[in-house]
């Protein structure tokens, strides 16, 4: 009784692997990067959060959030993030800080690099 | 455990003398043992791994004969062997077979953690492999000090002989739920120092799809080593407590026990997080479950 039940519970994980390998395993990373609309100012500097989900299947590394900001007539303002480990389906969120409003130009974010583990 | 002079393991019952070869295997297995639960910790530190794969031929030469000196001195004392008088010579050897089970054991632990794969560089192999092998060969040569239980070890619950046979299922109930309170025990300080680490989440990520198959295995394989074939444990003892469970259950439910705990302390440490995908949980889970069942086996053999 108890081993069936032990069985039961370790072949359950082992079926976890393999569903895993089937759909996680096999794809590679990829990203998807959302940015807030809800600009908090504190201090006269801006917060623009954002959120990176790795739309993929394989865990990533070291992945890097590049943000740009261009406005007219000053210069360029960038910001970079990088975050440790993303796994598949995972959800991982942050903020890049500006001196000027990012509303007033063009603002860029994107996935500059990531390392396989 | 009791030992008899002509080196037969069990004690019992004297086996029509079992083969040579069966007795050397088993002073081995148990030399293999001591390594695995002294050199986990330092197998699941990543500074371990960078000094290896950056160290020069000659310092690693310096490492495995300051090893062999240190195993030496810890042979004098205690060896691994069930043989009591030491010949000088006999000491010797017996240090030098000491490292040699720790370098092979903990390059085999290397392989399955995936720090050493087919890609490595031949040079940063050797060094990872001479030191981890340190912590591994000092087990070796501690192993029979420091996991033989008591002789005739007083378990405060444990039920006098009467009481046994007037209910022999409550009695052998409650020595099932000791054993697996020693193997929760045992799970936790292995795996405690461990579990807020960076190496889980690291380990984990590094290892190819299925190979978690094979972490699998090895835990349970090494869990059912520890207690069962390295003869550490009285068997007579055992089976006088009529085992509950057989072998196998009581390894799977021993298993289960520790991958219970190594979850509980990588939330607790909040490596892990509701919002982090199954994948992640299941991963970090059965890496850290490696130690707490190592961890686990000598609880039960111990406590």
């Amino acid at each position: 009784m108890t081993f069936a039940v032990a069985s039961v519970i370790l072949l359950g994980l082992v079926g976890l692997i393999f569903f895993d390998w089937q759909t996680n395993q096999n794809r590679p990373p990829a990203f998807a990067v959302a940015v807030s609309e809800a600009v908090r100012v504190t201090d006269g500097r801006y917060y623009v959060p954002f959120a990176i989900t790795n739309t993929g299947g394989r865990i990533a590394r070291m992945v890097q959030v590049t943000a740009e900001l261009d406005i007219a007539g000053v210069d360029d303002e960038t910001g970079e993030q990088q975050i440790d480990f993303l796994s598949g389906h995972e959800t991982k969120a942050g903020s890049f800080v500006f001196s000027h409003d990012p509303q007033g130009g063009e603002l860029t974010v994107r996935v500059a690099s990531y390392r396989l583990p | 455990m009791v030992e008899s002079r002509d080196g037969i393991i069990g004690g019992a019952k004297p086996q029509p003398s079992p083969s040579i070869w069966l007795v050397e295997f088993q002073a081995i297995l148990q030399g293999a043992v001591g390594g695995f639960l002294f050199g986990i910790p330092l197998l699941y530190t990543v500074e371990v791994w960078a000094i290896g794969a950056a160290t020069g031929p000659r310092w690693l030469l310096t490492v495995l004969a300051t090893t062999l000196l240190g195993v030496g001195l810890l042979t004098q004392v205690e060896g691994f062997r069930q043989s009591l008088r030491l010949h000088p010579v006999e000491a010797l050897l017996e240090s030098i077979e000491a490292v040699a089970i720790g370098v092979v054991c903990a390059a085999l632990s290397l392989v399955l953690l995936r720090r050493i794969t087919l890609a490595t560089p031949l040079a940063e192999i050797l060094g990872k492999v001479v030191f981890e092998a340190v912590p591994f060969a000092l087990g070796v040569a501690l192993a029979r000090s420091t996991l033989h239980g008591k002789q005739g070890r007083n378990r405060r619950t444990t039920v006098p002989l009467a009481r046994r046979l007037a209910s022999p299922t409550l009695a052998n109930l409650r020595d099932a739920l000791i054993d697996f309170d020693a193997a929760l025990i045992g799970a936790v300080l292995i795996a405690f120092s461990i579990a807020p680490t960076e190496e889980v989440p690291l380990l984990a990520a590094s290892l190819p799809p299925l190979w978690l198959l094979l972490v699998m295995g090895a835990s349970l394989g090494l869990s059912y080593a520890i207690v069962f074939a390295s003869g550490f444990t009285d068997r007579a003892e055992r089976r006088q407590r009529g085992l509950l469970f057989s072998p196998i259950t009581e390894t799977l439910v021993a298993y289960l026990v520790a991958l219970l705990a190594s979850m509980a302390m990588l939330v607790l440490f909040q490596q892990l997080n509701p919002s982090d995908p199954w994948s992640e949980w299941l991963s970090n889970v059965l890496v850290l479950g490696l130690p707490a069942s190592i961890g686990g086996a000598a609880g039960r053999i111990l406590i």
